[in-house]
């Protein structure tokens, strides 16, 4: 678990990259810092492996304030993954995902046994770790940057807008593996990112950053449904009420048993976001039956969709930037 | 009449003992002044790497060394070293040092920086980096640039002679002074040879320290180029 306690960072020059940032990830969470150019956001990820030292405050991992660690060692405890990718072009994929384990004095059989676990993991095949990292396309290499960083077992895992550098097919492809691969694992994970849409899919809760401080620190839902001042209602988008759609499964809206006498011929599946299920609407007409596993085990009307989705940002709301 | 054009080679054969010694003392003089500029310039590059005031002394000390003449540095020197090799050795060793220490400095510099911070951020020593990521880009630099001194400080070596170093350098002195092509060309000839010689050895090391990889790009860079 990770605590921030009125972190600051000052530059010689005298610039107020964070100022007063305080916050908690809890263990096994993903905390995602979303902001503009300049908010800060990468400056307070690389603060917590110390890359950046602090000014002011406090960084407390596991209950050890991370001042008291050795840098280095420190550092082989938490796996880091940058936008660059930053793969060792002169070595092969399998001594580039043992480098911390190499580094930690592992043994080979032990150190093989690993990478072969996390090419399985990273879903390419063993030979891959006898090839060089040039001859790998953008997403598999970064695939192997997150198979390296996970090599030594980390319980913390920091990633610098690590799909940053890849075209958007690739991105999202990434993006869906990668929240797999974080069912599986029990690692804390901070995820900076420009992006809302990719901070908002990726966290459990997200961190929105302006000009070196924390504006607002929620789960995605409730950011998109109670942004706290006009910056983030811009940031977080007009179309937040779209968002929250594809945030929330067919599954929480659905009227059960079903309000409707006959099976329609689109149905829904529980698991579908509510997104695609407005786009079901514009091409049968809603309600709809919501079926699982051949049977059909509800509905879901428009009325059910508006029931869940909230937006607490009207008029009324005090406006700090107008 | 005997052409020039083979009677240094006639004289090489007919002085065979005298000849392999100049020769002998004209490649140690260059073999220990070239492993001193090493021992100098190699550490002084990496310092100068990491630290950029350090860089910035150590790069006009390098430039100012290679501006002074070997002939100058040879006789101010040899009035507190004597006769003898050593001040020509100094010369050589000044002389060869600003190539190695540009070329370490370039070597290192032109490692890719994304590849050392995700070396730094996942907990490598300064010395692991050097080591493990540095290092084995800019080998095949360095050591192009100690090849580059060497074949320069051979030249340098012959001035030895106006300080009783020995070399080379001393036929060709002779074959000056007493216009005979035949020594003075037994004398130059040699060391022409020798930098080839040696430069050849050198791209021959070059390319044994340069990790496949590397090789394979350069080659494909060059091939893009023609």
């Amino acid at each position: 678990m990770i605590e921030l306690s009125n972190v600051r960072k000052v530059y010689g020059d005298s610039t107020e990259a964070v100022s007063n940032v305080s916050l908690e990830v809890s263990q096994g969470e993903t905390a995602t810092l979303v902001g503009p150019s300049g908010c800060g956001k990468t400056t307070l990820l690389t603060m917590l492996n110390r890359l950046t030292e602090l000014t002011d405050g406090e960084i407390i991992i596991d209950g050890t304030p991370i001042s008291d660690h050795d840098k280095i060692e420190l550092r082989r405890n938490i796996g880091y993954v940058i936008q660059e990718i930053g793969l060792f072009n002169h070595m092969t994929v399998g001594d580039n995902i043992g480098i911390v384990p190499d580094l930690r004095g592992w043994d080979e059989e032990r150190k093989k046994e690993r990478i072969g676990e996390l090419l399985d993991l990273i879903q390419l095949p063993l030979d891959t770790k006898e090839r060089y990292p040039e001859s790998l396309s953008g997403g598999q290499q970064q695939r192997v940057g997150v198979a390296r960083a996970l090599a030594a077992e980390p319980d913390i895992m920091l990633m610098d807008e690590p799909f940053g550098a890849l075209d958007p097919i690739t991105r999202e492809e990434l993006q869906d593996e990668f929240l797999e691969i974080q069912e599986g694992l029990d690692v804390t994970i901070v995820f900076v990112s420009h992006d809302i849409n990719e901070a908002l899919k990726m966290g459990d809760k997200v961190a929105v950053l302006n000009d070196g401080e924390l504006v607002q620190y929620d789960s995605p839902r409730d950011l998109l449904a109670n942004p706290r001042n006009a910056f983030v209602e811009d940031f977080v988008g007009e179309d937040r009420l779209l968002k929250q759609l594809s945030l929330i499964p067919v599954r929480e809206a659905t009227t059960s048993p079903s309000e409707l006498d006959e099976r329609t011929s689109t149905v829904l599946h529980p698991d579908d976001t509510l997104k695609s299920a407005v786009q079901s609407f514009y091409h049968a007409t809603e309600p709809l039956s919501v079926v699982e596993n051949g049977q059909v085990v509800g509905s879901l009307s428009e009325r059910d969709i508006r029931s869940v989705v909230s937006d607490s940002a009207e008029e009324g709301l005090p406006n700090k930037y107008a | 009449m005997q052409s020039i054009a083979t009677s240094w080679i006639d004289y090489i054969l007919a002085n065979q003992d005298q000849f392999l010694g100049l020769l002998a003392d004209h490649i140690r003089m260059v073999g220990i002044g070239e492993i001193i500029a090493i021992v100098i310039a190699v550490p002084a590059g990496i310092l100068a790497t990491r630290d950029p005031r350090a860089a910035r002394i150590i790069e006009g000390l390098g430039a100012t060394a290679q501006t002074i003449p070997a002939l100058g540095v040879v006789a101010l020197t040899f009035t507190f070293l004597g006769l003898g090799q050593r001040p020509t050795i100094l010369a050589i060793v000044i002389y060869a040092v600003f190539p190695i220490l540009k070329n370490t400095v370039a070597g290192i510099q032109q490692v890719d920086d994304s590849m050392v911070r995700a070396g730094r951020g996942m907990g490598m020593t300064n010395l692991q980096r050097l080591r493990r990521l540095e290092l084995p880009y800019a080998l095949p630099v360095i050591f192009a640039g100690i090849r580059t001194s060497t074949v320069l400080c051979i030249g340098v070596a012959y001035i030895g002679v106006f300080v009783g170093s020995g070399g080379l350098g001393i036929w060709v002195q002779a074959g000056l002074t007493s216009v005979s092509y035949d020594i003075m060309l037994a004398g130059a000839i040699p060391g022409a040879l020798t930098v080839f010689a040696f430069d050849q050895i050198f791209k021959y090391i070059e390319q044994a320290v340069t990790p496949e990889i590397i090789a394979d790009d350069l080659e494909a860079d060059t091939n893009v180029a023609a």
